[in-house]
């Protein structure tokens, strides 16, 4: 799990926070952190996280996009959307774009847990 | 306890895989809307009066209106009423799993009767104490004359008080609203909604009433105006706003579009329009509900 690098983009640092620290429970602590979709592709490119949590209401560039370049540079990557009550057009987008799963907020243990075991299994 | 999409409504329910969930929002958006959903959705016919149709369609080489008429569940103006009524997306993607198999007709009318009643209990999750002080606030309230009189705005209102009133705390109470071409601001975080009701909302307050705010917010214990302090009421504003457009899709069938919060401080808010002022006083001080319309087609 130390190798394990996760990319949370979400333009609320309270949301960060808050599935960050589910995550952690799990046994996972290497994260980048990204507050818009340009940050999540300019840090994808340069790390490669093998899992990508990407919201999809931000400033600067949308979820809906940063999905579509970082599947450009990377058609294998991971990526799951993070949708907010009331963004259901945008998330069928998302989902167009190629993300590879979705959770919805607020966060809760076990949707969380479902998604670490599909990415990674007993890892 | 938030409201959920009918998509994960029934993946919650264990009716359909993650996968087909995925394959029928693929689809979704070229897919056409048929009469039979219609007709159960404006609840003109029953599921099984459709199936009824569908079944009769195998014999008769006749449209579905047609049939419907023939078989007495739909009258004439019925039919046309239909043919120019909007559906919301989670009838749209109901009418993608009938399509696949994955559920039958009668099999949707029950999930979507129990969704919408899960819903409503969310919508309406108030005590009756906390509920008659919301209808109070909105009998007391003065709209200002050239503010709509339009059930949009007045929506928006009952779901903010009931927001307030679950997520912040019922000690409040409201003055009456102001009309200003530009707003001064303390603290202030503004949203945007975009689409055939097109509107700027904001919430502005001092740092130590946002304190507060937040703190009762994510049952936290804020001491100072922080980064989770200012995010905490761009979230607030978020869901609120969000749930908004879930029920503008569910009962008008309106998509609305959200736009990331953005925060103001010390500023001078415009938009180019007018702004209508609701002063609301909490017991820890007073949040001021902004509300600037764009546009509003009916």
């Amino acid at each position: 799990m130390e190798n394990v690098k996760i990319l949370i983009c979400d333009d609320s640092i309270l949301a960060r926070k808050q599935l960050k620290d589910i995550i952690v429970e799990h046994g996972y602590q290497d994260f980048l952190e990204a507050s818009n979709g340009q940050e999540a592709i300019d840090l994808y490119k340069e790390h490669k996280p093998e899992l990508v949590f990407v919201d999809i209401v931000m400033p600067v560039k949308d979820g809906v996009q940063a999905i579509h370049e970082i599947r450009e540079f990377d058609p294998e990557a991971n990526i799951i959307v993070v949708s907010s009550v009331g963004t259901q057009t945008q998330l069928r987008n998302a989902i167009m774009e190629g993300a590879r799963d979705f959770v919805q907020k607020p966060y809760t243990n076990s949707g969380i847990a479902d998604i670490l075991k599909a990415r990674f299994g007993g890892r | 306890m938030h409201t959920q999409f009918f998509g994960n409504f029934l993946l919650n329910k264990g009716v359909i895989t993650p996968e087909q969930l995925v394959d029928a929002l693929k689809i979704q958006a070229n897919t056409h809307k048929k009469l039979g959903t219609l007709a159960i959705h404006s609840g003109f016919m029953s599921a099984s009066e459709v199936e009824d149709v569908y079944i009769t369609q195998t014999h008769y080489d006749k449209l579905f209106g047609e049939l419907a008429v023939n078989l007495g569940y739909l009258t004439e103006s019925q039919v046309d009423n239909l043919l120019t009524t909007q559906l919301p997306d989670y009838m749209l993607l109901g009418q993608i799993l009938v399509d696949k198999n994955i559920l039958t007709h009668v099999e949707l009318e029950n999930l979507i009767t129990e969704y919408k009643s899960v819903y409503e209990i969310y919508d309406l999750e108030l005590i009756e104490e906390q509920q008659n002080m919301v209808n109070k606030l909105l009998s007391d309230f003065y709209l200002p004359e050239d503010l709509p009189h339009s059930e949009h705005i007045l929506s928006y209102l009952t779901l903010l008080f009931n927001n307030l009133v679950r997520f912040i705390g019922e000690d409040f109470t409201t003055l009456n609203v102001m009309n200003l071409s530009e707003v001064p601001t303390n603290f202030c975080i503004s949203q945007e909604v975009e689409g055939s009701f097109s509107f700027l909302s904001a919430l502005d307050m001092e740092q130590e009433t946002a304190i507060t705010f937040a703190s009762r917010y994510v049952n936290d214990e804020f001491q100072e105006f922080d980064e989770y302090v200012r995010a905490s009421i761009e979230d607030f504003l978020n869901l609120h706003n969000g749930l908004y457009t879930v029920n503008m899709s569910n009962d008008f069938s309106m998509e609305l579009q959200l736009l990331p919060p953005a925060p103001h401080e010390n500023i001078l808010l415009e938009t180019g329009f007018s702004f209508y002022l609701l002063p609301i006083m909490y017991s820890f001080g007073t949040i001021n509900f902004l509300l600037s319309i764009k546009k509003m087609e009916e």
